[in-house]
């Protein structure tokens, strides 16, 4: 493996940090407010790094699979430390495990914060804070490679090992054609709902932080309140409309902006995501009617919001679920297992592999009647492979496995298993709030230190699918 | 790019990441310096005033029980000197409003002093007052603690603020150590990286050419160094093969 060559790709990805960086303290400069040094000084310290590489290191045609692989993982660890380094210089309620928690949590969309006062933070932090949502929500490489696309082969190399394999299937176009559609979508949504709740009454600068975290499925409010601060309906639906867009494969999304709707209608997984959306808006309206809400239309108001919110791995809250009734806590706990569809920004094991499931268990069970029988499912008129279908099989349970291992290790810092399980769940599948004591109207602040590490541990399995992960740390025994 | 420039950058980005901590570390210490200048300068000189008024208007308050007495003289002369000592430590108060609502409270204080001051000018002793404890009640007890209630106001708004400047100071400290924390750790993992990439650029080739010279004055090898870099030490490698290349001819 060639490190120069790491470098020097790394380098880029610092860049990209850095002009963000730079946007948010020259926010702050114009806001006067005491963020502007230690966003400055970041910005700094990313360019130095990011630039210095290209000095030394030639360019390279090409790259291995393996040297792809660790330029996408340390990229995510850097940036990840990168966005550490503004919340440690601002201080406040930052110590270094609260600043890589909120900064990994940004990063990887997760949206769980340790602020028990947001709106306390400097407005260029703040801004800072909603764009490591949008940086990490489509995937810092595709970001990267979007922006500098004359990478070539290397630039392949790293879209084929940042792009998860079931949201590949989905895009039959060249790396290039793909990339430019991923950040058409992802620019043109996050313009287009800036806009909306603009008009809506939400400020400029609420608007393009919300929207950030929306797109990206993140969950960063720059209120104390989240959304339930504005209490405005009009602002509610533009956020749930966004959010279930966002939950959508990119790829079906772009087929339906050029006139096909009737494919994303088609498609077996928007119709199971729309579905298990729609159950589960009207299965917790009729369980929190008339014990939470008294109102019809106010019990589909908070379902409707809570219900995507969680089922697209974003984290908004409108209202605090853990008042809700045990039922509809559930409900939504199960989203936040599933969440939306890969290809989209969304987290959580993902309505395509919930699908695959289905089909495992239909296939099974013929086999079972049928023993000799060679048994092949099909989505959407296309086979499915053996392959595929054994790696969705063994993501699912290595998945539940990490989030019981992880709620184990909580629950043994003295948590309750509410709390321990819901925030592991939330934090693998990049969604923000759980229950109990990080309810979505609290905050991980009590967590114990060790705690947030485990979580930002759950949180980047869960970003780069557990297995990019694992093999980074195993790389030594690819020989 | 030239090697001249590749080392030079280093040093130049590794200085630069040293340098801005150290200014910005400096400009918050002497920030911090500038607030405790200014909680002893605006607050302490304040709450010291308040502090004076309140005893002030306390011996003020024991004169005018002497008066009750019967105790002209004594009286007065507490009364007086007690007076002048208020009005001494009002000006220190009035003369150094600093915190927004400041001047609001030392303006209410000389209102109620006027009043609780027309209250024991009157003639106490040989009049129908001498004595007359439901007077001193009604009337001067409750203008006392008027006077007194909003000097004590005056005097916790400026301790609220000398608190808030204090713990500000320690977000200022954070503030101030921080950079040069944050600056060392970068400097020293740029430092690692910096001598990774000379070895790798600069030294290596170094010893490749040093020895595939070697080979060939030893045993007429052909000279083989490959040097990925376009600068200095390339032009080395081109120039020994060229001087091998002519002394063979």
């Amino acid at each position: 493996m060639r490190l120069p060559i790491i470098l020097r790709y790394i380098g880029v990805v610092l860049l990209l940090n850095a002009v963000f960086l730079f946007i948010a303290a020259v926010i702050s400069f114009f806001n006067r407010d005491s963020a502007l040094f230690p966003l400055g000084y970041t910005c700094l310290i990313a360019s130095l790094f990011g630039v210095f590489p290209f000095i030394f290191v030639p360019p390279t045609e090409e790259i291995t699979n393996k040297e792809g692989f660790t330029i996408v993982v340390s990229s995510w660890l850097l940036s990840c430390l990168i966005g550490t380094i503004p919340y440690v210089l601002w201080g406040g309620e930052f110590t270094f495990t609260n600043a890589w928690f909120e900064s990994v949590s940004g990063f990887t969309t997760t949206g769980s914060s340790i602020l028990t006062d947001i709106e306390a933070l400097p407005t260029g932090l703040l801004f800072w804070r909603s764009a490591t949502h949008w940086i990490g929500g489509v995937g810092i490489i595709i970001f990267v490679l979007s922006v500098l696309p004359s990478m070539g082969k290397v630039g392949m190399v790293l879209y084929r090992t940042e792009i998860s394999p079931l949201a590949a299937a989905n895009f039959r176009y060249r790396t290039t054609k793909t990339l430019q559609i991923i950040m058409l979508i992802y620019v043109g949504l996050t313009a287009l709902e800036t806009l909306a709740l603009t008009v809506c009454g939400m400020t400029l600068f609420d608007a393009i932080n919300h929207s950030f975290a929306t797109i990206a499925t993140g969950g960063f409010s720059t209120k104390n309140l989240s959304i339930a601060y504005y209490g405005s309906e009009a602002i509610e639906t533009v956020i749930m409309i966004f959010m279930v867009l966002s939950g959508i494969n990119f790829g079906l999304l772009f087929v339906a902006l050029l006139g096909n709707i009737r494919a994303l209608c088609r498609s077996t997984v928007v119709r199971f995501y729309l579905t298990a959306l729609f159950a589960g808006i009207v299965l917790t309206v009729f369980n929190i009617h008339g014990t939470v809400f008294s109102g019809w239309l106010e019990s589909l108001r908070y379902a409707a919001f809570q219900v995507i919110s969680i089922g697209t791995s974003t984290g908004f809250a409108t209202t605090d679920t853990t008042l809700w009734p045990p039922f509809a806590q559930l409900l939504i706990l199960f989203f936040t297992l599933q969440c939306a569809c890969s290809g989209s920004t969304s987290g959580g094991i993902k309505v395509d592999r919930s699908v695959l499931l289905w089909h495992a268990i239909r296939k099974r069970i013929t086999k079972f009647e049928h023993p000799h029988a060679i048994v092949k499912e099909k989505i959407d008129s296309v086979t499915i492979d053996e392959d595929i279908l054994e790696a969705s099989l063994l993501y699912v349970l290595l998945y539940i496995l990490v989030v019981f291992a992880s709620s184990l290790m909580i629950c043994g810092m003295g948590i309750d298993i509410m709390t321990a399980f819901s925030a592991s769940a939330a934090a693998m599948g990049n969604v923000g709030p759980g229950f109990g004591m990080v309810g979505s109207a609290g905050n991980f602040s009590l967590i114990p230190a060790l705690g947030k590490w485990i979580l930002t541990g759950d949180m980047l399995l869960g970003r780069l699918e557990i297995f990019g992960l694992l093999l980074f740390f195993l790389l030594k025994k690819w020989k | 790019m030239g090697i001249r420039i590749k080392i030079l950058s280093g040093f130049l980005i590794l200085s630069t990441m040293l340098l801005v901590a150290g200014v910005w570390s400096i400009y918050e210490l002497s920030t911090i310096g500038i607030s405790v200048q200014k909680i002893l300068d605006e607050n302490y000189k304040s709450v010291n005033a308040a502090k004076s008024m309140i005893e002030a208007l306390e011996r003020e308050d024991s004169g005018i029980l002497l008066l009750l007495l019967g105790k002209r003289e004594e009286g007065r002369t507490i009364i007086n000197s007690a007076d002048e000592s208020f009005r001494k430590a009002y000006e220190t108060a009035r003369s150094n409003i600093t915190i927004p609502g400041e001047k609001g409270y030392v303006d209410e204080i000389m209102n109620t002093y006027d009043t609780y001051r027309n209250l024991w000018r009157q003639s106490v002793v040989g009049t129908a007052r001498e004595g007359d404890l439901n007077w001193y009640l009604r009337e001067v007890h409750s203008a006392f603690l008027k006077v007194k209630l909003t000097t004590q106001d005056l005097m916790t708004l400026n301790d609220k603020t000398m608190y808030r400047t204090a713990s500000n100071l320690e977000s200022r400290g954070h503030r101030a150590t921080m950079p040069g924390i944050i600056a060392v750790v970068s400097a020293f993992i740029f430092a690692i990286i910096f001598s990774f990439l000379i070895n790798l650029f600069i030294v290596n080739p170094i010893i490749r050419l040093t020895d595939g010279i070697q080979d060939y004055l030893d045993s007429g090898k052909q000279l083989d160094v490959k040097v990925e870099t376009k600068d200095e030490l390339a032009d080395l490698v081109s120039s020994v093969e060229n001087l091998i290349a002519r002394s063979k001819a």
